[in-house]
C-alpha cells in the first residue's frame, strides 16, 4: 500500500495553472525526489500535501485517510521549508523543541531530543542564539533539525541542502540518506539539483511547468528517458542532441556524415522523417561504433576523466567524456559510439522506441 | 589609509547648525519655564513676583485636586491604551482573511483617525445626551435603565473614554494591520505543520513577532493619551464635580482661569517628568537592551 497517494492535483492561481493533474504514488518507506526547474510547481505541491495550500481538484491520502480535507495539523506530516520560516522570536533550541512542545511531550525528553538533533546536524554551539544571529546555511540546518526532532508519518523537504557548502551539503546528503535507511520513513524530497536526486532517490518525479513528465528510478530516467526535457534535465553533463534524418526504409539514420543504424528500434520510421539524436557524453569514447569527428574548443580536465567541448562539421556543438588522453584547442578528434546508446525523438520531443 | 572621520564629513555644516539651534531653543526653554516654576507669576499680581523656591512643587503635593487629577489621569492612559491596543489587535486578528470589502472596510477605519477631535467631541455629545441621545435610546431598546452619560460623576470619565477609544482604535488598527501584512506568513504554516492549534499559531508565532509593532502603537497611544485635552474640553469641561479633570486639563484651568502662571508651569513640569519616567520605564521593559528578546 502506497504511503502517499496523490491523485490527480490540480492548483490555479487566478489564470496561471501551476499543478496539472499530477499524480505520483509514495511508497511506504521510499525516498521520493519531486526533480525540476525552478517555479515547475514543487513547492506547490509540498506545500499541498502538508496541508497549506487548498487545491482545486483531486485528492491526497497519506496512509489510509483521505486528508485532502484535512487542516495541516492533523495529517502529522514534518516539513523542512525552502525559505527556512524558522520562529524568528524563538531560539534555536526552542525552535527545535516547538513541535514537541505542541505534542505535550515533557521538558526532559524534549530536551533530550533537542540535544540529540544538534549534534547530528552541528549545531549544537547554536542552541542560544536567535534565527536572525544565524547565516543562511545554519538557518537551513535549525529548520531541518525542527523536521527531524520529530517522528510523524511523512517528510517533506524542500530544497533542505540549497545553501549550504559543498562539503557540508555532501555531507548532510549523506546524512539524510543514512537517517532515511535507519528510520524507514517515507521521504519526500524536492531538489532541482540532480546529483541530490540521483544519489537518494528510490524514485524520482520530473515536473516541468506543473506537469509531470515522467515518474521512475534514477537509473531508468537517465538510461530510458520519455523525452528530451528528462533525457536532457538528467545527466551532467546534459546529453548531447542531434539532428537527423530517417533513410534506409527506417533501417538508418544520418546525422551530418555519420550513419546510425536503429534497426533495434521497434518503431518503424518513415524515411525522410526528421527527428533527434541524443546521445550522452559519457556514451562517446567508445573503441568501435559510429564515428563522429570533433573539433575541439575546450577540454575541462577533472582529473580522472575530461570533458571535451567542440564542434562537428554540421556547426551543433558536442560535449564528449574522454577518458584517455585530453585533446587541445584546434585538433579534431574522433568520437565513437554504440547505436544502441542513442535515444531518438521525434519533433515534439518524445521518445521513440 | 585614514579612515573618514566624522570631522571630514561635509555634511556637517548642515546638521551641526541645526542641532545647535534645537539644543540651544529646547533647553533654554526648559530653563525658563523651570525658572519661572520657582516664582509665584501670576497674571492677578502683575510685576510682583519673586523667588520662592520649590513652594509650587510642595504646594502640588499636598494640592489635593491636583493628585486626584494625576489618578485620573494614570487611569485614563492605562485604560484607553490597554483597552484600545487589545481592541484593536482583536479586529486586525479578525479581519486577516481575504472578503469581499477589505479595502473599503479599510477605508472607513480612516475615518474617525481623520475627524477633528471637535467633532468627534460634538458627536458623542450628543449621542450621550440624556434626553435625546442614540445611547439611551439604544439602552431603551433593551430595558435597561437611562444612563447620565456625560452628567454623572462616576460615569463622565469613561463617557469620554469611550469617544476615545472610538476616535483612537482604528489608528492602532492601521499600523498592527501594516505590521501583520509585512510579517512573513512561512512560520505560521511552519507551526501548522508542527502541529499547532490556531490559538497556538496566534500565541506563540504572531504575537511575538508582531510584539515590536504592538509596543510601538502602544507607546504612541499612551503618550496622546496623557496629554489628552481636546475631548475632555468639548465633552465635559473637567466636570461634573471636577470628575473628568485630567493633569493635563488642570494645568490649562490653573493658567486660563486663575492666571496662576507659576504653579501651573510647576504641574506642566510634574506631568513632563511624570511622563517621561513612565514610558522610558514603558520603553524599557518592552525593548530590552540584552538581545532584545
Ligand atoms: N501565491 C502565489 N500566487 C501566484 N502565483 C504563485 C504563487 N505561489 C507560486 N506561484 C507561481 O507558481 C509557480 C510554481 O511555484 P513554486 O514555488 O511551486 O515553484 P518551485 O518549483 O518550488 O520553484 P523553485 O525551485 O524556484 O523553488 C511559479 O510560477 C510561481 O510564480
Ligand atoms: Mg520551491
Amino acid at each position: 500500500m502506497a504511503q502517499l497517494s496523490i491523485r490527480s492535483v490540480s492548483k490555479s492561481y487566478g489564470a496561471v495553472q501551476v499543478l496539472d493533474d499530477v499524480s505520483v504514488e509514495v511508497e511506504e518507506g521510499s525516498f521520493v525526489v519531486l526533480l525540476g526547474p525552478s517555479g515547475c510547481g514543487k513547492s506547490t505541491l509540498l506545500h499541498a500535501v502538508a496541508g497549506l495550500n487548498p487545491i482545486d481538484s483531486g485528492s491526497i491520502v497519506i496512509g489510509d485517510r483521505n486528508v485532502t480535507n484535512l487542516p495541516a495539523r492533523e495529517r502529522d506530516v514534518a516539513m523542512v521549508f525552502q525559505s527556512y520560516a524558522l520562529y524568528p522570536t524563538m531560539t534555536v533550541a526552542q525552535n527545535i523543541a516547538f513541535p514537541l512542545k505542541m505534542r505535550g511531550l515533557d521538558r526532559r525528553t524534549s530536551d533530550e531530543k533537542v540535544a540529540g538533533v544538534a549534534r547530528l546536524l552541528q549545531i549544537e554551539p547554536l542552541l542560544s542564539r536567535l534565527p536572525r544571529e544565524l547565516s543562511g546555511g545554519q538557518r537551513q540546518r535549525v529548520a531541518i533539525g525542527r523536521a527531524l526532532v520529530r517522528d510523524p508519518r511523512l517528510f517533506l523537504f524542500d530544497e533542505p541542502l540549497s545553501n549550504l557548502d559543498a562539503a557540508l551539503r555532501t555531507e548532510l546528503r549523506a546524512e539524510i540518506k543514512r537517517l532515511h535507511q535507519s528510520i524507514r520513513r517515507t521521504m519526500v524530497y524536492v531538489t532541482h539539483d540532480q546529483t541530490e536526486a540521483l544519489t537518494l532517490a528510490d524514485k524520482i518525479v520530473v515536473l516541468k511547468a506543473g506537469k509531470i513528465e515522467q515518474t521512475g528510478t534514477p537509473l531508468s530516467l537517465y538510461d530510458d528517458p520519455d523525452n528530451v526535457f528528462v533525457a536532457g534535465f538528467i545527466g551532467t553533463p546534459r546529453m548531447n542532441f542531434l539532428k537527423a534524418t530517417v533513410v534506409d526504409d527506417g533501417k538508418a539514420l544520418t546525422a551530418g556524415e555519420a550513419r546510425v543504424d536503429i534497426t533495434h528500434l521497434k518503431a518503424r520510421l518513415d524515411n525522410g522523417r526528421t527527428v533527434t539524436l541524443g546521445i550522452r557524453p559519457e556514451h562517446l569514447d567508445e573503441k568501435e561504433g559510429v564515428t563522429l569527428s570533433l573539433a575541439v574548443d575546450v577540454t575541462e580536465r577533472l582529473g580522472s576523466t575530461s570533458y571535451v567541448h567542440g564542434a562537428l562539421p554540421s556547426g551543433e556543438t558536442v560535449v564528449a567524456e574522454r577518458r584517455e588522453d585530453q585533446p587541445r584547442f584546434g585538433e579534431t578528434i574522433t568520437l565513437r559510439f554504440q547505436p544502441t546508446r542513442a535515444r531518438i525523438f521525434d519533433a515534439e520531443g518524445n521518445r521513440i522506441r | 589609509m585614514r579612515p573618514v572621520a566624522a570631522a571630514s564629513d561635509p555634511t556637517r555644516h548642515f546638521f551641526q547648525p541645526i542641532i545647535v539651534c534645537l539644543t540651544v531653543a529646547s533647553v533654554a526653554l526648559t530653563l525658563f519655564v523651570i525658572w519661572i516654576s520657582l516664582h509665584d507669576l501670576s497674571l492677578m499680581r502683575a510685576g510682583r513676583e519673586k523667588f520662592v523656591g520649590l513652594d509650587n512643587y510642595i504646594r502640588f503635593l499636598g494640592d489635593p485636586r491636583a493628585m486626584a487629577a494625576l489618578w485620573r489621569t494614570v487611569l485614563f492612559t492605562v485604560l484607553a491604551t490597554v483597552i484600545e491596543i487589545a481592541l484593536g489587535l482583536a479586529v486586525v486578528l479578525f479581519l486577516d482573511r481575504d472578503f469581499a470589502m477589505k479595502r473599503l472596510v479599510r477605508t472607513l477605519l480612516l475615518v474617525p483617525i481623520i475627524m477633528t477631535p471637535v467633532v468627534v467631541g460634538l458627536t458623542w455629545r450628543f449621542l450621550f445626551d440624556p434626553a435625546t441621545g442614540m445611547a439611551n435610546y439604544l439602552l431603551s431598546l433593551v430595558g435597561i435603565a437611562q444612563v447620565d452619560w456625560l452628567g454623572s460623576p462616576r460615569i463622565a470619565l469613561f463617557s469620554v473614554l469611550v469617544a476615545d477609544i472610538w476616535q483612537w482604535t482604528p489608528f492602532v488598527i492601521l499600523l498592527v494591520m501594516a505590521a501583520l501584512e509585512s510579517a512573513p506568513t512561512d512560520p505560521l504554516n511552519a507551526a501548522r505543520v508542527d502541529g499547532a492549534r490556531e490559538w497556538q499559531v496566534t500565541w506563540y508565532v504572531l504575537l511575538p513577532m508582531l510584539r515590536r509593532a504592538l509596543a510601538i502603537v502602544a507607546l504612541i497611544r499612551a503618550i496622546d493619551s496623557i496629554k489628552a485635552f481636546d475631548l475632555f474640553y468639548i465633552m465635559t469641561r473637567g466636570g461634573p464635580a471636577l470628575s473628568t479633570e485630567t493633569l493635563n486639563y488642570y494645568g490649562y484651568i490653573v493658567a486660563f482661569t486663575n492666571f496662576d502662571i507659576s504653579y501651573a508651569l510647576a504641574i506642566a513640569i510634574i506631568l513632563t517628568v511624570f511622563t517621561n519616567v513612565a514610558l522610558l520605564t514603558m520603553y524599557s521593559v518592552l525593548f530590552p537592551k540584552t538581545g532584545d528578546r
